[in-house]
């Protein structure tokens, strides 16, 4: 079996996010930039097929236990996940720092993942 | 007489209650527009509108929009740019009344007309602060149908405020389910006012070496030309800050969604459908969008009082970090003994370098978070025995600030009422009341 050569960047090296809360479930929304140097389509079907709810665990490992869902926007070379109860009962009771996941996908973006060589 | 074939020009002047004050005149000035739309309200606001109508039951609004028309109204009038905004949250009516009061005091002749019904509080929701089913965009409609300068809402989607001004401008019918999902995408993608022209957006970095993310110009707010099919451009003012490209716009588009089917009350927006294009500096064309019939039931917005929340930041500096957040840890909590607050997070963080060469980079802070239902507790009750070991407890103990009276929180949950439970409600200018189908 052959080994695609993998190399370990921050997801937000062609990645870029935007997050938000809806009550007490967080919603990350993760898209291929179209400006960053690189090869738009390959990345767009990379990330369509890497992003899983498992993945979204490792990324954001304070998920982990969490119910995640991941709905694929190819025409927007897009995912967007909805993590449940990441805010407890929502903003106002949430003792979480960042209660309305303003900068979760910063986070995200600040994050090592493996990518395959030809696209990182 | 309207032009159908033409695209309406709607914009937007506010993504939250406390956006930029001067936007509603900046986007009068800035440009031509057919309707200029205004969001005040997230869950949160909600919230605080409940509580500020617990004090006075004539408020329950954003009461900065009436500052704001207060300097724009003349000029709307002048233009010709009818308002159309969210701004009346827990009181529609209470608003509008405003408003007709302000115009009286500038000498200004106008239509207000308000929405209502999205109260549900009836609804077996007696206990809660706030209960408010999300309404769609008809009632807007049917408004502007009747000529009213100003349509005051109180709980309607955000994208009602855009889909609304487009149903009455083109005329659509209540099936015409895929223009009604163009204009929600649109906006959608208005409704945070500059998150979509380049604020909040993770390739700021970009924008702002090319000059189009000028730290001194403000952000243009975005504008949608929304065509008789639906489809949509996006663009800002000439001149204005900011941009809106594929990334900026798809940016919004991702945001506070959930899955694939876009639920509303007007429609149900299947966003894969979604094709985006460029057309010029500026200019992002939306076209394909697909809709299906809304769900039968309409979500409400439900806020209740949760109790009572106050927190305490403790800094620690230096050596033995650990230890020195666990000895004042027990300590506060060894004197509250029976009467600690029953929900109490103690966290740690953000991570100090050791041996730093500033003091700031040496501390870090300890953070207690409590809630009770009993506001005494969540207020002295914490922060009596964390000043008390002032003096008593690490070296170098100190606060972040000086501890506070606790403050109350809601919870937020999301409800579904049946559809003809709701009265969604048009007040006219001349006051005459059209309920909605």
């Amino acid at each position: 079996m052959s080994r695609i050569p993998l190399h370990r960047i921050p997801l937000g090296t062609f990645v870029h996010a935007r997050s938000g809360d809806k009550g007490g479930d967080a919603n990350l929304g993760l898209w291929v930039s179209r400006t960053a140097e690189g090869p738009y389509a390959e990345r767009v079907a990379w990330l369509l097929d890497t992003v899983t709810p498992d993945w979204v665990r490792d990324l954001v490992p304070e998920a982990a236990g969490l119910d995640i869902e991941v709905h694929p926007l190819p025409n927007l070379g897009a995912v967007n996940i909805v993590i449940h109860r990441l805010l407890g009962d929502g903003v106002a009771a949430s003792t979480r720092f960042d209660p309305q996941a303003k900068g979760l996908g910063e986070w995200a973006r600040s994050r090592h993942v493996d990518v395959p060589e030809e696209i990182a | 007489m309207i032009d159908h074939a033409r695209a309406v020009r709607i914009g937007n002047c506010s993504g939250f209650y406390g956006d930029r004050l001067s936007a509603m005149r900046e986007m009068l000035e800035g440009g031509e527009l057919d309707v200029l739309t205004g969001d005040y309200l997230a869950e949160l606001t909600m919230l605080i509108l409940g509580k500020d109508q617990l004090k006075d039951p004539s408020l329950g609004y954003a009461r900065t929009f009436v500052r704001q028309l207060e300097e724009s109204l003349a000029l709307a009038l002048e233009k010709g740019v009818k308002i159309v905004t969210n701004a009346g949250g827990l009181n529609p009516a209470g608003l509008a009344e405003k408003v007709r009061e302000l115009a009286t005091g500038l000498g200004l002749d106008v239509k207000v007309a308000h929405v209502e019904g999205d109260d549900v509080r009836h609804l077996s929701f007696e206990n809660a602060l706030t209960a408010n089913a999300y309404l769609g965009g008809w009632g807007i409609a049917r408004a502007l149908e009747q000529g009213a300068d100003v349509v005051v809402t109180g709980r309607v989607t955000d994208a009602s405020l855009v889909v609304g001004p487009a149903a009455w401008f083109h005329g659509w019918d209540s099936t015409d389910y895929d223009a009604l999902a163009g204009a929600v995408v649109a906006g959608h993608v208005i409704e945070c006012g500059t998150q979509a022209t380049g604020g909040n957006f993770s390739g700021f970095m970009e924008l702002v070496a090319d000059g189009r993310l000028d730290p001194a110009k403000p952000l243009g707010f975005p504008i949608a030309e929304i065509a008789a099919d639906g489809s949509c451009v996006i663009t800002k003012h000439d001149g204005t800050g900011g941009a809106v490209t594929l990334d900026t716009v798809t940016a919004q588009l991702v945001y506070e969604i959930q899955s694939v089917k876009y639920l509303g009350p007007d429609v149900t927006t299947l966003l894969d459908t979604i094709e985006l294009s460029e057309a010029g500096p500026d200019r992002v064309v939306i076209t394909g969008v697909r809709g299906e019939a809304p769900p039968d039931r309409l979500k409400v917005c439900l806020n209740e009082l949760g109790g009572w929340r106050n927190a305490i930041e403790f800094v620690l500096t230096g050596l033995d970090i650990d230890a020195k957040a666990d000895l004042v840890r027990r300590q506060v909590e060894a004197s509250w003994g029976e009467r600690a607050p029953a929900d109490v997070t103690w966290t740690l963080g953000p991570a100090h370098v050791p041996g730093a060469d500033t003091e700031a980079g040496a501390s870090t802070l300890l953070r207690c978070v409590v809630k009770d239902a009993d506001p005494k507790v969540a207020s002295k009750g914490l922060t009596a025995p964390a000043v008390e070991v002032g003096l008593a407890s690490y070296p170098g103990f100190t606060l972040t600030a000086p501890p506070g009276p606790a403050s109350p929180y809601g919870i937020y949950r999301a409800e579904y009422v049946d559809r003809d439970q709701v009265t969604h409600t048009v007040v006219h200018a001349d006051g005459t009341k059209e309920v909605v189908a």
